[in-house]
C-alpha cells in the first residue's frame, strides 16, 4: 500500500531551496525634491515640525513688528501722552513685509490655480505615456520613449518659453491656460517615468494570475495592476506635485502675475527687494512643507492593506 | 483508455532566443487523468505548464485545449484560459483584495457575475478548502498555506476543466504543505483532470495516473507511479530519483 507523503522531509528540503526569495515591500526613491516627512526618518520628521512652525511665526513676525513690538515700544510714550496712536496706525504702513503680504494675494491665486490644474493634467499624461511606456507595441512604445526623451533633455524654463509662445501662434487661448499646458506637458514626461517604474515593480505574477482566470490584458492592467501600483507611485508622483508647484514659480517669466511675478511687480515700485523675496521665499517654504505633509499623509493610509 | 482528451500536446518546441526550452513535447491529458511532471530544474516542466494556457508561446508544433487549437487566430484567448485553472507556486494572490475578493474578482469581471451570486459561490469555494473563517483577510494576514488554499479556490471559481498546478507547495513551510495537498489529494478524488509539477513523490504516488519525467526540455520517460518509482526504464529517471529519494 502506498504510504502518503512519505519522504516528505527530503521532498521539502529539496523544494524549499526552490523557494523563491521573500517579497520585499516596493519603494520608489528620487534622490531629488523635497523629503516628505516619515516617522521613520526622526531626524527629518522633527526638522519639518520646527521648520513647520518657525516659518508661519517669522512670518507673524515681521509682518507685525513694528505693530506689537516696536511700534508700541516706541510710541508708548506718544501714547501716554496722546491717549491713543490711531492716526500714527494708518501713517506708518512703512513696514515693507507687511505692505507684500497686502500686494500679494491675487499672485498667490493665480501660482494655486497654476498648480492645481496642472496636476491632474500630468497625473494624467503621466498615466498615459507610463502605459505606452510599457507597451509591447513598437510604435507605441516609442512615440512615449521620445516624448520622455525630449521633455528631460529641455530645461522645463525653455520649454515654457517654446511652447507658450509655440502654442500661442496655433490657438488662442489666455495665458494661464498654455502656462498650465507646458508645465503639465513636461511634468507628464517626469510622471510618466514614476508611473512606469511603478507597474514595473509589481510582480509579473500578479499579471500571470489575473490573465489565467481569463482576464483580458486590459482587465488585468485596469483591476489587478494600477490599483496595486498605485500604492508605489503615489509618494513620488506627490514629490513631483510639490516639485511642479516650485517649478511654477517659472511661468512668471511669462505675462503670468503669479507669486513670484507680483514680488519683482512690487520690487520694482517700492525696491524693497530683500524684504518681498523673503516673504516669496517663506511662503514657497510653508506650502511645500504642508503639501509634503499631506502626501505622508495619503502614502500612510495607502499602505494600510499590506500591514494590517 | 477511453476518455476524451482535455490537452493535447503534439510536437511541441519552444525556444528562448537560442536554448531549447521544450523539444518535441507531445502529450495527451484525457478527462480525469492526473498527471505528475517531475524533473530537474530548468528542465522546463513550468515552461510546459504555461504553455498549455498560452502563457508562454510556442515556436512549434500544436496545442488543443478540449480539441480546439488555442493558436487558431478565431478562438477566444481570455475565454478558453477560463477552461484551465492555475496554480503558481508563488500564491500570486492579487494583495490589494482580500480572500473573498480573490476568487470572486474573475466571476465578477470575467463572467459578469452579480456580486451576491458571486460571493456565494466565492464562500462555497473558500468552505471547500477550509477557510471561510479568513473570506475578509487580505493576503499578507494569511500564511503561505492559506494563500496557497485561497488561490487554488480562485483557481476553482471558473469551472475549469483541468487544473494546472505550478510545484504549490514548494514555496511553503514543511508544517502547512499537507493543508494544500490534503485539499489537492481531495480535488483529485472528485475527479478533477489535474497536471501537477511537483516535488512531492508520496503525492505522485497517492494520486497520478501517470508520472512524467523530464530533462533538458523532452520527456524522457512516462510511466504509471508504481512502475516509475520501483522500475524506471532510463538511467538519468534512475539517476534523478536517487537523488530525490533516501534509497
Ligand atoms: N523568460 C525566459 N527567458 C529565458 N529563458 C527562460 C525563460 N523562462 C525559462 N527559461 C529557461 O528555460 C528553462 C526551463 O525553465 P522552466 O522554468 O520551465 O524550468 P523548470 O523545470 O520549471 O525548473 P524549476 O524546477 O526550477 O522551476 C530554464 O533553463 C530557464 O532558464
Ligand atoms: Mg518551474
Amino acid at each position: 500500500m502506498i504510504q502518503p507523503y512519505k519522504k516528505r522531509k527530503i521532498d521539502q528540503a529539496l523544494a524549499r531551496q526552490e523557494a523563491p526569495p521573500p517579497e520585499k515591500p516596493v519603494t520608489i526613491d528620487i534622490a531629488d525634491g523635497p523629503a516628505i516627512p516619515r516617522p521613520s526618518d526622526p531626524g527629518l520628521y522633527s526638522a519639518w515640525k520646527f521648520v513647520m512652525i518657525a516659518t508661519p511665526l517669522i512670518m507673524i513676525y515681521l509682518t507685525t513688528y513694528d505693530q506689537i513690538g516696536g511700534f508700541i515700544v516706541r510710541h508708548l510714550p506718544e501714547f501716554f501722552w496722546r491717549g491713543n496712536f490711531l492716526e500714527d496706525w494708518a501713517l506708518t504702513e512703512r513696514n515693507a513685509y507687511r505692505a507684500f503680504f497686502f500686494f500679494m494675494p491675487d499672485g498667490f491665486q493665480v501660482t494655486f490655480q497654476v498648480t492645481l490644474f496642472s496636476i491632474p493634467v500630468a497625473v494624467f499624461l503621466g498615466v498615459i505615456t507610463g502605459l505606452c511606456r510599457i507597451s509591447r507595441r513598437r510604435p507605441i512604445n516609442l512615440a512615449a520613449s521620445i516624448y520622455v526623451e525630449v521633455v528631460r533633455g529641455i530645461p522645463l524654463l525653455v520649454q515654457l518659453f517654446y511652447l507658450y509662445y509655440a502654442l500661442g501662434r496655433l490657438i488662442t487661448i489666455p495665458p494661464l491656460g498654455s502656462a498650465v499646458l507646458a508645465i503639465s506637458f513636461c511634468y507628464g514626461a517626469y510622471m510618466g517615468e514614476v508611473v512606469r517604474s511603478g507597474i514595473e515593480a509589481i510582480d509579473r505574477g500578479q499579471r500571470e494570475a489575473a490573465l489565467s482566470l481569463g482576464f483580458t490584458p486590459f482587465q488585468a492592467m485596469f483591476y489587478v495592476i494600477l490599483p496595486q501600483a498605485v500604492r508605489t507611485i503615489l509618494p513620488p508622483v506627490g514629490n513631483e506635485c510639490i516639485a511642479l508647484l516650485k517649478d511654477s514659480t517659472l511661468v512668471s517669466v511669462l505675462a503670468i502675475a503669479d507669486i513670484m511675478r507680483r514680488a519683482r511687480e512690487f520690487a520694482t515700485i517700492s525696491y524693497d527687494y530683500f524684504e518681498a523675496y523673503t516673504m516669496v521665499a517663506l511662503v514657497y517654504l510653508f506650502l511645500t512643507l504642508l503639501l509634503s505633509k499631506l502626501v505622508s499623509k495619503m502614502e500612510g493610509r495607502m499602505g494600510s492593506y499590506e500591514r494590517r | 483508455m477511453g476518455g476524451q482528451p482535455v490537452i493535447v500536446m503534439e510536437g511541441v518546441y519552444k525556444y528562448f532566443g537560442d536554448f531549447a526550452a521544450l523539444t518535441n513535447i507531445s502529450l495527451n491529458i484525457e478527462k480525469g487523468q492526473k498527471l505528475v511532471l517531475v524533473g530537474p530544474s530548468g528542465s522546463g516542466k513550468s515552461t510546459l505548464l504555461r504553455a498549455i494556457n498560452r502563457l508562454e508561446t510556442i515556436d512549434h508544433g500544436r496545442i488543443l485545449v478540449d480539441g480546439q487549437d488555442i493558436y487558431d487566430p478565431g478562438i477566444n484567448l481570455n475565454q478558453l484560459r477560463t477552461r484551465m485553472g492555475m496554480v503558481f507556486q508563488g500564491f500570486n494572490l492579487f494583495r490589494h483584495k482580500t480572500a473573498l475578493e480573490n476568487v470572486t474578482m474573475a466571476p465578477r469581471k470575467v463572467l459578469k457575475m452579480s456580486a451576491k451570486e458571486a460571493d456565494r459561490r466565492g464562500l462555497d469555494l473558500l468552505h471547500k478548502v477550509g477557510i471561510a473563517d479568513k473570506a475578509a483577510n487580505y493576503p499578507a494576514q494569511l500564511s503561505g498555506g492559506q494563500q496557497q488554499r485561497v488561490a487554488i479556490a480562485r483557481a476553482l471559481v471558473m469551472n475549469p476543466d483541468i487544473m494546472l498546478f505550478d510545484e504549490p507547495t514548494s514555496a511553503l513551510d514543511p508544517e502547512v504543505t499537507h493543508e494544500v495537498l490534503d485539499v489537492m489529494v481531495a480535488l483529485a478524488r472528485e475527479g478533477m483532470t489535474m497536471a501537477v509539477v511537483t516535488h512531492e513523490m508520496g503525492f505522485a504516488r497517492q494520486v497520478a495516473d501517470r508520472v512524467i519525467f523530464m530533462d533538458q526540455g523532452q520527456i524522457i520517460e512516462e510511466a504509471p507511479p508504481a512502475l516509475f518509482f520501483e522500475n524506471p526504464r532510463s538511467d538519468r529517471t534512475r539517476t534523478f530519483l536517487r537523488q530525490i529519494l533516501p534509497f
